[in-house]
This record gives C-alpha cells, structure tokens and sequence, in this order.
C-alpha cells in the first residue's frame, strides 16, 4: 500500500471521537451539544474536550444562546472545517481504491 | 496495517452522517395524541349527525388543524424537557416532506366548503345532498403520500405506516365506486373511515411504538 495519503490524513479529525462529531456536523447546519451526546454516548467532559480541539484547529464554531430561560451551546462547522473534512473523505476514498486496485 | 480500516471509516461517517439528518424524537406519544382525536372526533361526528357534506368538511378541517397543531406543541414540549432546539434541521425536513400533501388535502377540503356553501343557499331542498366520500378517501391517500415522504427522515417505519394509508385508501375508494350499500349513508361512511385510519391506525401504530421504544430503552 502507497503510505503517502494515510500520512495525508489530517491527525486532529482522524481521532475516533473528533471524527464522530465532524461526521455529525458534515450531515446539519448545525447541532446542539445534548443532540452530540446523546447520539455519540459520549460524557459531557469527553465530548467538552473533542470539540475545544476541533475549535482551537478552526474546524468547528461554538454558540451560546439561550432558549426557554436555559442556556443552549450549538455546534456547527466552519468553512475550514467543511473543507478538512472533505480532504479527509477524499483521501479515505483514495485509500479504498489503491486497495482494490492491488 | 488492516486493509480494510478506511473503508470502514467511511462507513461509519456515512452512518453517522444519516443519523445526523435523522428525525429522533418519540413518536408515540403524537401518534396516540393524533389517533386518541380521530377516534374521538369520528364518534362525536357520528353522535352530532353532521349529515351535510359542508359540515363534514369544516367539521374535518378543523379536527386535522386542531389535531397538527396539538403534534407540533407536544413536540414542542418535548424539546424543551430535553434542553434542545425545536425547530432543529430534522424537524425541518420532516415538516418540509409532508407540507405538500397535506396542503393539498387541506385545499381540496377549502373547496368543498366554498362549493358547498355558494350551493347551499341555491340547492333545492328536493336535491339530494351529494356523496362526497370522495373527499375523506382523497385525505387518506394524500396523507399517506406525506407520511411516506416524512418517513424518509425518520428511523421508525413511518414510510410502511404511509404505504398503508395510500393501498387502503385506495382500495376502500375502488370498494367505494362499485359496491353499492358502501354508497347509501355517505355521511356515516365518511366519519368511519375518519375514525378508521386517522384515529384507531394512528393508535395501533403509536401502541406499537410505545412498546417497542420501551423495550429498546429496556
């Protein structure tokens, strides 16, 4: 196998749980932080620390609203998330073809 | 290194990105809310003899917009139990699929009540009332229609509960065309078959998914 796209591959989205989320967030305009739990079982602490480093990498936008008096964190993916994350499927995609083109 | 590990990466955000878009709020509690009004609305119709098409078709109309609305807060309410937005993208597309259909249904309704109302008042009262039975089996059908397109974005087996309300309808409306007692008490008819597939469908299928989400969260 071609090592060169696996070592392509963007290290901040390839982590199991960044990936879930990035996943998540590919398929909305955006989620709320309870809707990522619930559907990830992911703990408030784990879920808190994946989306802290997509934020700091740019990939994903952080608002705080309040809806019914109770505060509402929504997630969404920036331009540069949306973009990462194409790359990131593109190179999967070509991973998968050199494997069966071997 | 596992040849197989991006593909199967690609599988996992191809699900995960389905469930992103997928509807995820209990059903069964607006199935049985919905069906729990049609089966009372279908008796009370019976009980009050709404015995003119004009009746039955305000009587009706109001029934479904008092029934959606209903939906709409309990999912609302829903919502705010559980800390989230209501209107999410989901609930958006699940509105957006079915809005067509029902707008239809809706002003096929508007129709006969206007018709009927400009001929109420020029109708001689020698005329038989006409048969509008057509109309409740054109709900059926059309609100089958939207189930199906909504059920596209939810995980529950909506579509199959549409496909029955458009097969049944239809075969009641080939059932209505050429057996003749079907066609005497066209009021009554049309109440039962309200009662039939809007109120005790809606309470079979919301029963069914009460006990399934139960034995799920089990």
């Amino acid at each position: 196998m071609n090592p060169e796209p696996f070592l392509q591959l963007d290290r901040v989205i390839h982590e199991k749980g960044r990936l879930a989320i990035m996943s998540m967030l590919a398929a909305s305009p955006e989620l709320s932080f309870t809707e990522l739990r619930d559907t990830l079982n992911m703990t408030d602490g784990n879920l808190t620390t994946h989306i802290r480093t997509l934020q700091e990498a740019g990939y994903v936008a952080v608002a705080k609203s309040y809806q019914n008096n109770r505060p509402l964190t929504t997630c969404s993916l920036t331009p540069a998330g949306r973009k990462a994350f194409a790359e990131y499927v593109d190179l999967l995609e070509q991973i998968v073809r050199q494997n069966r083109n071997k | 290194m596992d040849s197989n590990w991006a593909a199967e990466h690609l599988q996992v955000i191809r699900t995960l990105m389905e469930r992103s878009a997928l509807y995820r709020r209990a059903l069964a509690p607006v199935t049985i809310l919905v069906g729990a009004a049609g089966t009372t609305a279908s008796v009370s119709a019976w009980l009050l003899k709404f015995e003119t098409p004009l009746a039955f078709s305000v009587y009706w109309i109001s029934v479904g917009i008092i029934s959606a609305v209903s939906a709409l807060l309990l999912v609302r309410q829903q919502a705010i139990r559980q800390k989230e937005e209501f209107w999410t993208p989901p609930t958006r597309r699940v509105v957006q699929a079915a809005l067509p259909a029902l707008l239809i249904g809706f002003v096929l309704g508007l129709a006969v009540v206007i018709a009927e109302a400009q001929a109420g008042f020029a109708r001689h009262p020698a005329r038989p009332t006409p048969d509008i039975t057509w109309l409740p089996l054109a709900w059926i059908v059309l609100y089958g229609c939207a189930l199906h397109a909504a059920g596209f974005f939810t995980p529950r087996g909506l579509r199959w509960l549409g496909w029955i309300f458009v097969f049944g309808g239809l075969v009641c409306l080939f059932v209505w065309l050429w057996v003749r007692p079907f066609r005497s008490q066209p009021q009554l008819t049309g109440n039962l078959l309200m009662g039939t597939f809007f109120g005790l469908l809606h309470l079979a299928y919301g029963t069914y998914l009460s006990v399934t989400e139960r034995k799920n969260a089990a």
